[in-house]
Formats: structure tokens, sequence, C-alpha cells
């Protein structure tokens, strides 16, 4: 218990505490800032805020909304933070995730028939082999040539886009009349249940925690976990300690890929039963932010998006009861970045200035003291 | 009166946030002199330079320069005031020629076309003139990463001039020169002492100041401990000023060992990190039981060697043998599991991931072994806490427990994570230690010494590689010289002089070595 | 056989060229900001943010002021604001760039759409009337010679402008006391400080100017040709402009060159579309882009390959 409470009043949990608190300051500021704007703009920010929670949680729908939606951040940002914390930065994501969805998709739908019970894992697996198999070239080519993986991973993204596009549009698309874009559908038996009526909460819930679970414990008790998360600190270190770091870089970014095309998958076989153009609206990005917010801590990426998912389904909700566009929450959520990223730096600034003036006053005291 | 006073400080006191590095230091260097601040690691030299450059502000405390205050701490008015400062790592724009470093900041703009344009050919005239007028010979048109060190610190020097400055600091001059090009330098101090310009030189290799100083101040642990005249003093006496007390160092006991191979490196070639040739089809064998000591200028293939061995840099030819086995084409976890620990020259850099805490550190190396991970994978943090606080304990560690980060500690006590972390090895009968004391006190580095032969008498083979030719004779069996890339010559520190070793670090053959002694 | 030639010919003609010019445009004006902080030691992956919000914001001045020359201005000091805004965080709070870069663009993207539906109510696209674009420059002895005149005359101004741009950012890089501070202060920051230069105050200049030229891509997107803004408009063209720095090693010139190269493959992709299907040749610049930083680093790789062989032989 001693150890324990010794251990919890180290400067680690210190510095944990202090960051919790720059966060909660940096929303506040955020959310204050969004009502200024609304203000601004001539509306009501109390009731603009009112419609938003209410929309979030208002009704059993809406918590169903927000929690579908919490799924969706947390996975993306845990797949942001599995590559991060090791050094490597995938901004593919929103490429995995079409890809993945896309073999879902397409899997699914060659398995009508089949009983469930052996086609949603096939078709798991499916999602998770292209999203990572994809994450995987930028990792390869970073690894083995040095190309930067932020501006591959980016160029990816279009190209598995529009390839899907193109896919659903062309070769792949439904025979099924009164369907203007998509693939065939998957059968309707493998669709995952809704857990609430008419929201878009559904099994793949239970799928999302148990992958969370794992994450976390690989990210934070595991030997690869470790080996990871210190070869993202100092590359050199870890080639020096002996540590694989291609392998590290590679294996992060498939599972990173992995987790987006399971995001994909949940797409298609919670909500719309076959691949569309517009499975994500940029999904991966807001899981990126979450994951940034959170410096890639697990249990605070699945914490942190609770809030952020209402957030975004409450906006929808403001959108339309009270008028104000909904992009306004994607704006307050990066301004939360910038708050952060302003109080570190101010904060920084200003305990080198306070060292500088209590360690005047130390010294004059001491030789005061002294005489 | 106070027309001969070049420089005048008055109560300097600069104290960071956990070290009080100067404290109340006055002294007055007068104009034209050579004055020497000598002191150990961490003494407070460079500090106080910088104060005096405008680099750093000080606490407290006032400076006169040429017969004016200072009132504002910044480069900008330590230049106007007519203060130089010549900095141990250079400020030099690598990709720059030698004429485009020295008139960076106050570049000459060619007339025609609006005065826009920097004006090349005026650089180069401005150059030579200052050439010809210091009598400094240096190819103003060669880029400044083609050249040597001591031709880098020749346009440091005039750089420095170039800006009008009357006082020169050099910190450190000679840490990185050879005996030669040390003469070189100072007979450039002695011209510009003629010319009339005052130089301050930073060291702390006391023959030097013996050779060059007119005065010396000593600094110890942030305090003025002296300032004297050159020739009152000598070594011994500024040795015992430098460190409070006279020199007393106990000699750590040796064994005598059984020695067998351990380490065999055959024709090894290896390049650097912009492809020149580093390490030149070098031979060396290290026996169990013995220290092998690498002694030579920095620069002259000590890292690579090291990484070429622990095989983080890839061998051009030849090969490396650990206790019979090829490492040469291994990765570093491979070699690492064949018994080979390395101390790295950087522990920063390399040695230590700063973020991570102590525990984490300390378990690099071991975290897939059955006793700390779980089928190999779960951490048993149980395990691990025991076995980090054990190491922590045993090496000494100050700080607030093993869950910290590394970055909290102190230089000597990450130092100590570092070879606390390697000498856990159990397997492990090889050892690359590479500046294995740089930057630390004396206390930290005793410890560390003791640790190293303490290992060695365990009947390790230990190659070390040091800039610090006296660590090198305290704790060396044998010493080998090592010059562009070449063993040039081996010694026993028991009989040899440091004079010889010191000219073997410069030459290329043996013969060369036997034909001057 | 003649099938196949008409085909050759509907893509490859001077139409191509002409596209490659104008697709070119926005990409290297946003390659030659980003050389600026490239060159000053700050990696900028905000480039697309800020293309993105100079191409909003100049569709609204010229909307407001009716004047494409007002929408222009407007971007210019939307411009300067960004870099400032950027540069407070990376130079003074010492903030990470890759964060500060992504957030940027996700900002971009979240405060154009919020706005262009809240000043407009219009979702999805802006349109101007044409006579509002950017005005065209005609070279008077120019329209008599065929081809080079479809080529080189009847262009926006923006890209007159660009391509002088690409001189004189050359001269100030590497022919300017200024440059050689840029580099200096990229290169070796503390090495000006005991100069007594300010590392920090060119830093500063440099996102400044990164934002400005941004700005101006960005402008070049929606007035360029266009004459509307439409939500993401940027596409990636920041990402391919920072590729192309990379390619060209943050040289004007080459980076001019790469951007060419992009815009050929993106006005190809245009072209193609006749025969193969738009989704399919809109991949084209972007495979194009990996395509090249691969060739990039597989160079890189062989060239110091080489002088470790050269040196061996010594």
């Amino acid at each position: 218990m001693r150890e324990f409470l010794n251990e919890l009043f180290t400067k680690r949990y210190k510095y944990d505490f202090s960051y919790i608190l720059s966060l909660s300051i940096s929303i506040l500021l955020a959310l204050i800032l969004g009502a200024v704007i609304m203000l601004i703009l001539g509306y009501n920010p109390i009731e603009g805020y009112g419609a938003l929670i209410k929309g979030a949680f208002g009704s059993p729908r809406g918590i169903g909304d927000t929690l579908a939606k919490t799924v969706t951040l947390a996975m993306t940002g845990l797949a942001m933070a599995v590559a991060a914390k090791a050094g490597m930065f995938n901004v593919g994501g929103e490429g995995q995730l079409f890809l993945g969805a896309m073999a879902a998709a397409i899997v699914g739908a060659e398995l009508t028939g089949v009983s469930p019970i052996i086609a949603i894992p096939l078709c798991l697996l499916a999602a998770m082999a292209a999203g990572g198999a994809y994450a995987s070239i930028p990792a390869v080519l970073k690894v083995r040539l040095g190309v930067n993986e932020v501006i591959t991973t980016i160029m990816m993204n279009s190209i598995a886009i529009y390839l899907c596009v193109y896919l659903s549009n062309g070769p792949l698309k439904t025979t099924e009349r009164g369907i203007a874009s998509g693939t065939q559908a998957i059968d309707p038996e493998f669709k995952f249940t809704r857990l609430i009526t008419s929201s878009t909460l559904t099994q793949s819930i239970f799928i999302a925690a148990v992958i969370a679970l794992v994450v976390w414990y690989f990210m934070s008790k595991t030997a690869q976990g470790y080996e990871q998360r210190l070869t993202g600190q100092n590359y050199e270190f870890s080639r020096y300690s002996g540590f694989k770091t291609n392998r590290i870089a590679i294996i992060s970014m498939i599972i990173s890929g992995a987790i987006c095309g399971l995001v994909g998958m949940f797409e298609v076989f919670g909500i719309h039963g076959r691949f569309i153009e517009s499975i994500s609206k940029e999904f991966y990005f807001d899981g990126m932010l979450v994951a940034m917010i959170m410096r890639y801590n697990p249990i605070g990426i699945v914490v942190i998006s609770i809030f952020f998912a209402a957030l975004k389904m409450g906006s929808t909700a403001m959108e339309m009861k009270v008028g104000i566009s909904s992009e306004l929450i994607l704006v307050v959520q990066s301004i939360i970045i910038f708050f952060m990223a302003a109080e570190n730096g101010i904060s920084r600034i200003l305990k080198e200035k306070a060292a500088i003036r209590k360690a005047k006053r130390e010294y004059l005291a001491a030789k005061a003291g002294n005489v | 009166m106070s027309n001969d006073i070049a420089v005048n400080m008055k109560n300097i006191t600069v104290r960071f946030v956990e070290t009080l590095a100067n404290d109340d230091i006055s002294l007055s260097i007068k104009k034209g002199e050579i004055f020497a601040i000598v002191g150990e690691n961490g003494a407070g030299k460079t500090t106080l330079m910088n104060v005096l450059a405008g680099q750093i502000q000080p606490t407290l405390g006032s400076v006169e320069i040429l017969g004016s205050t200072v009132t504002t701490f910044s480069p900008t008015a330590a230049i106007k005031a007519g203060i130089g400062m010549v900095h141990q790592h250079f400020m030099l724009i690598d990709s720059f020629t030698v004429a485009q470093n020295i008139v960076l900041g106050h570049e000459p703009k060619k007339p025609a076309k609006f005065g826009i344009f920097f004006d090349n050919k005026a650089a180069v005239r401005f150059t030579e003139d200052l050439i010809r007028e210091y009598g400094l010979e240096v190819p103003p048109n060669a880029r400044v990463r083609d050249l040597g060190v001591g031709l880098q610190q020749r346009v440091e020097i005039l750089k420095a001039l170039a800006l009008g400055s009357k006082v020169l600091i050099l910190d450190e001059p000679t840490a990185v020169l050879t005996p030669s090009e040390t003469d070189e330098l100072f007979k450039i101090i002695r011209k510009l002492k003629e010319k009339g310009h005052t130089i301050i030189i930073i060291t702390h290799k006391l023959y030097e100041v013996m050779e060059i100083s007119d005065r010396v101040a000593v600094l110890r642990a942030g305090k003025l401990a002296g300032i004297e005249e050159t020739k009152n003093l000598s070594e011994s006496k500024l040795a015992s000023m430098m460190v409070g007390h006279e020199l007393s160092f106990e000699s750590i006991p040796r064994d005598e060992t059984v020695k067998t191979p351990v380490l065999d490196i055959k024709n090894l070639t290896v390049s650097n990190a912009r492809g020149l040739i580093a390490i030149n089809d070098l031979n060396l064998t290290i026996n169990s039981g013995e220290i092998v000591g690498i002694a030579g200028v920095e620069g002259n293939g000590q890292s690579e060697l090291a990484q070429a061995i622990t095989g983080l840099r890839p061998a051009l030819k030849g090969s490396i043998y650990l206790n019979g086995i090829e490492i040469t084409k291994q990765s570093p976890e491979k070699i690492r599991k064949l018994g080979l620990a390395h101390i790295p020259e950087d522990r920063i850099k390399t040695g230590l991931s700063k973020q991570a805490s102590i525990w984490e550190n300390l378990l690099v190396g071991k975290q897939r072994r059955r006793e700390f991970a779980w089928l190999k994978l779960h951490l048993r943090r149980d395990k691990i806490s025991k076995y980090s606080k054990e190491v922590y304990n045993q090496f000494d560690v100050r700080g607030a427990g093993i869950h910290i980060p590394v970055g909290s500690l102190s230089g000597g006590n990450m130092q100590k994570i570092v070879v606390g972390r390697e000498f856990s090895f159990e397997n492990t009968r090889a050892y690359v230690i590479s500046q294995p004391t740089r930057g630390l006190d004396i206390a930290a580095m005793q410890f560390i010494h003791k640790q190293i032969i303490n290992k060695r008498n365990e009947g390790a083979a230990i190659l070390l590689i040091s800039a610090d030719l006296d660590e090198i004779f305290m704790l060396s069996d044998r010493i080998c010289t090592l010059f562009e890339g070449k063993i040039t010559a081996e010694f026993d520190p028991k009989t040899a002089s440091k004079e010889k070793v010191g000219l073997a670090m410069l030459t290329h053959s043996k013969e060369e070595v036997c034909e001057n002694s | 056989m003649s099938e196949f030639l008409a085909a050759f010919f509907t893509v490859f003609n001077v139409m191509l060229f002409q596209n490659t010019l104008r697709t070119a445009t926005p990409i290297v004006l946003a390659g030659l900001g980003g050389l600026f902080t490239d060159h000053a030691g700050i990696m900028n992956i905000g480039m697309d943010g800020m293309m993105l919000i100079g191409a909003f914001t100049a569709v609204m001045g010229t909307y407001y002021f009716q004047s494409a020359f007002m929408g222009i201005v407007l971007a210019i000091v939307v411009g300067v604001l960004l870099g400032l805004f950027f540069g407070l965080f990376v130079i003074k709070f010492k903030s990470d760039e890759f964060i500060i870069g992504v957030a940027l663009n996700i900002f971009a993207g979240g405060i154009t759409i919020f706005l262009l539906r809240t000043l407009t109510g219009v979702k999805g696209a802006f349109p101007l009337p044409k006579s509002l674009g950017l005005p065209t420059v005609s070279i008077p002895l120019l329209d008599k010679i065929p081809i080079i005149n479809e080529l080189f005359n009847n262009n926006s101004i923006l890209v007159y402008i660009c391509w002088l741009l690409v001189i004189i950012c050359y001269l100030v890089v590497y022919k300017t006391p200024y440059g050689f501070r840029l580099r200096a202060a990229g290169e070796h920051p503390q090495a000006l400080r005991s100069i007594g230069v300010s590392p920090d105050f060119i830093k500063y200049s440099a996102s400044v100017i990164c934002g400005i030229l941004c700005c101006l891509a960005g402008a070049h997107l929606s007035l360029g040709y266009l004459t509307q803004f439409s939500e993401n408009m940027s596409a990636s063209r920041g990402f391919i402009a920072f590729a192309c720095i990379i390619f060209g090693r943050s040289n004007p010139i080459k980076v001019f060159l790469a951007a060419l190269l992009f815009g050929f493959f993106d006005a190809l992709g245009l072209r193609l579309q006749n025969i193969i299907p738009a989704n399919l040749t809109l991949i084209i610049p972007y495979a194009a882009t990996i395509f090249v930083l691969v060739i990039a680093a597989l160079q890189s790789k062989r060239k110091s390959k080489l002088s470790e062989l050269k040196l061996n032989k010594v």
C-alpha cells in the first residue's frame, strides 16, 4: 500500500494530473469560444448547447447513436495511437477503412447463405487483412527507403477511396434496381443486430470493447508494447538496444490498419448492409484528433471518445433545431488542440521565467541568512 | 588604471533551476593578456564565459567590457562591446563556404541591382584580407564540411575577428586538436596577443595552461578558487587548486587473470555517415581479463569502430569474431545475445530514452526473458521492479525511485543507469565502452572506473574508447593508438609515457614513432 | 489502329500541356511557400489547410467586394495571419509540428465549411459569376505563334506571377543575405544566435511567406479557372506540394519542375477520362506522388552506395 502511494505521488502521476487539468481547461475554453461564435452569428449559445446535449443524451436513440459514434471514434483513435506510439504516423486510416469495408462487403456478399457463425469471423478477418496489408505498404517504404509515411499514407487515402468508389460504381455495382451506387448487399443474416431501436448502435460495440481491451493490454502490459513504446520515444536507443526496429514499425502499422479495416466492416455490417461510397465521412480524422488530444493514451482515448461522440451526434441535432452548422463542433475540436499546445507553451515559458526569479530569490535569501 | 582592464566581472552569480553554476565570481582581465580559466567538468567555466558573451543572463552581478558597463545581456550587445567567442561546438554552417560563414550576419551586398544581392566576391575579398591580416591560412571558397576540425576552428576565430572582437574567448579549443594543431593554435594566440587582443582560454589541460597563459583563474564547483600569475604556479599546485585537496587516486586492485581471446577483429573497414572510410583495415584482439584502451584524437574512427562491433554500422570489409563466432553481419540483437554489451558514447541520444521511466530503461535487453515476461509477452511488473531496484541500489543511483523518467536524473546518475544495465547481463563476457565518464564529476567517475575494473577482474574482455588520455592510462592493460582509422601503435601503460602515446595518436606508422622517440 | 491513334490524340494534344500548366500552378505556389519553412527547419504539413483557407477567403473576398483583386488581397492578409499563427505554435510554443499541422488541416476543413454554410447558406459548392474570376493576360505578339500561344498566352494572371515567383524565390534563397540567414536558421540556429541574428525571427518570416504563398495557391484554385469554392477543394494538393519539396530538395527550380510533373499526371488523368472511368484516372496524381518519392529515395540510396564504392578503390 505504501509502495502504491509512493508511486502515486512520484512525478509521473503528478504529470498526468496536470495534463488532465490542462485538458479540461482547454476543452472549457474551446466550448466558450464556440459559444462566442454562436453569439456573434446571432444564435443563443444556451439554446445551441442545450439542443446539443439533448440530441446526444436526451433519448434512447440519441444515447445509442452517441455510443455508436464512440465506437468509431475510439477505434480510429486507438488505431492512430498504436502506430504513433511506435513512432509511425498513420494518416492513412481513411483509406484503410474504405478497403476494409470493401473487403468485408465483398466477402459478406460472396458468402451469402453460409452460417453467420462462420461467415462473420471470415468477414472480420477479410476487413482486418485488407486494412492491415494496405497499411503495411507505407511502413515498408519508410523502413526500407526512408520515405516519409505521412505523405504516402495521405496519398494512399485518395487512392483507396477513388478505387473503392470506382469498384462500387463499376465492376462491383449491385444489380438491384433503385440503388444508385454500392456493391451487392451482404446476406441480411450477417447484419449486426441493433441494440436500440432506430439507433445505429449495434453488436459491433462488443467487438470494439474486446479490441479496445486487447489494444490497451498490448500497449501497456506486453513486452512487444514496451518495445514499441521505447522505439517511438528514441529510435536510436531502440536500435542500440537490439530491438527489431523494422519489424516493430511494420507490425504497429499493420495493427493500426487492421483496426481501421474493422471500423469499415462495422459500417457495412452494422448500418448499410453493403459498401457505399459515403461509407465514411472522414471518420479517421476525427479519431486522429482524439488520439492526439489524449497523447496516444489508450484509456484516455476511450474515455474522451464518449465526450467527442456526444459533441458530434449532438451537433447534428443542434443544426436541425437551432440552425447552427454542425461543422462548428469540428472547429471546436481542433481548437482544443491549439489551446492545449498554447497552454503547454505558455506554461513552459512562464515556468522558465518563474524558475529564474525563484533562483534569484533563493540565492538572495541564502546570502542574507549567511550574513 | 581602468584603461588597462579588458573585462571586469563583478559578483557574477548564475543560478539554474537545479544548480548554482557560478557563485559570486569577481575577476578582472587585463588588456592584451592571455588569461586561462581552468576547472573540472561542471565547475562553471563555460557558464561564466557565456555570461560574458551575452548568451546567458546572470542572476546577479555586473560586467564591464573595455570600460563600458553591460546593460543588456545579448550576443549582439556582447559583439558590439568587442567580445568574440569560439564555442566548443562550432557555430558554423556546414553547407556554406568559409567566406560565407565569415560574413554571415554582416553580408556584403552588390552595389548594382538595388543592393539586395549577396556579394560573394566581396565576401571572399573580405575573407582574404582578414586571412592576410592575421596570417590564419584557410581556403575561403572551401565548404566548411570539407575541412578538418583544426581548420574549422580557424574559421571560427576569423569569424570572431571579422566581427571586430578585441577580447576572444576560446572554449576548450584543444579538446579536438592534435598536439601539432595545438602548437599551431598557440602560435596564433600569441600572434593575436601581439596585435593587442585579449585572449581568454578555457581548458582543463594543465600543461597547456602553463605553456600559454599569463594568468590563471581556477574555478571549483561554481566558485572562484583563486587567481594567480602563471609563473608563480606549478602543475601540481594548479591541480590541487582545481580539486580542492591533494589528488589521491586510490588504486583499484587488479587480479591476474587467465587470458584467452574473446573479441577478434580482422581487417575491418567501415565507412562513416558521409560514406568516407572511417576504419581502415583494422586488426585487434581483446582477451578475457584485460582492458584494451583506444587512445586517439576524436574523429579518427572511434565511434565507427564501436558501432561496427556492436552491429549498429555495417562493415564494408573484414570480420569480427566473438568467442569464435562471427558477428560481422549479425543484428545488434543477436550480438547482444551472443554476449556483448555496449556503453555508447552518447548516453542521451543512444543509451537511454529520457521520457521512459528508470525501470523501463533498465529492462532493455531482458524484456523477453521468461523471468520478466510470461510467454515472452506479458510483462511481470513485480519481478521487473525487484530487479530494477537491485540494480538501482547496487549502482548507487540517486533519484526518486524507479518510476520517474530517466530525463529527470543528473548526468552522472543517467550514466549509472546505462552502466548498471549493461553490466547486469549474466552471460556477457565482452564489453565495448565508449567515453564512460564524459562530463561526470569526480565521484561518479571513480565509481564507474571501479565498476569497469571489477568487470575486468571477473574475466571480461573490455574495449575502452575514451578521449581522456588519463582515463585510458588509469584503466587499460594495453593501449592502442587509433589514427585515421588504423591502429598505429601499442603500448604498455606501465612503461609508456604520455608523450609517446600522444605522438603515436598523430602518426601513421610505428616506424615514425620509433624514429621520433 | 486509326481508332487507337484517335484515342491517343484525344489524350496527347496541346490541351494536355495546357492543363498541365494549369493544374501545376497551385502546387508550384504552395511548394514555393513550403520550401521556405523547409529551409528554416520547420516541417509544415499544414500547407493543405492553409491552401483551403486561402481558397475560401479569396472567394469570399471576391464575393463581398465584387472584385477578384480584393479577393487576392484578403487571401494574402489571411496568409500572413496563418503564417504568424503557425509560427507562434511551432516557434514560440515549441509545439509538435506534426500535431499542429494536422490540427490546422482539420481546423481548415471545419472552419471553411462552417463559415460557408453560415455566411452564404450554401452546402457543397459556392460558385461566383465567371466574370469575377482572375483576369487573364494576353500577350500581344504571342498570338501569332500557334502552339506557344495556346500554351503560354491568355493564362490567368496568377500563372504568370507564379512563374515569376519561381525565379524570385530562387534568387531570394540562394542569392540574397536573407536566403543565407534562412538556410543557416534551419541548419544551425544556434550559430545565427551567437552572431546576434535572431533565428526565430527568420523562422517566423519563413512561416509568413509560406502562409502567403499557400493562400495564393488556394486563391488560384478557387479563382483561377473555376471561380467557385467547394468543400475540401484542396484535395491533398498541399501534401503533393510537400512531396515536391522533398523531391526537389527545396530548390525552387527543381520544386517547380517536380510540380510540373505532377501537373502533367493530373492533366493526364483528366484527359484520360474520355477513355478510362474518371474515378480511376483521379488516382493517377496520388499514385505518381508515391512513385516519385520512391524513385527519389532509391536514387539517394544508390548515390551513397556509389560514394562508398569509389572510396573503396582509393
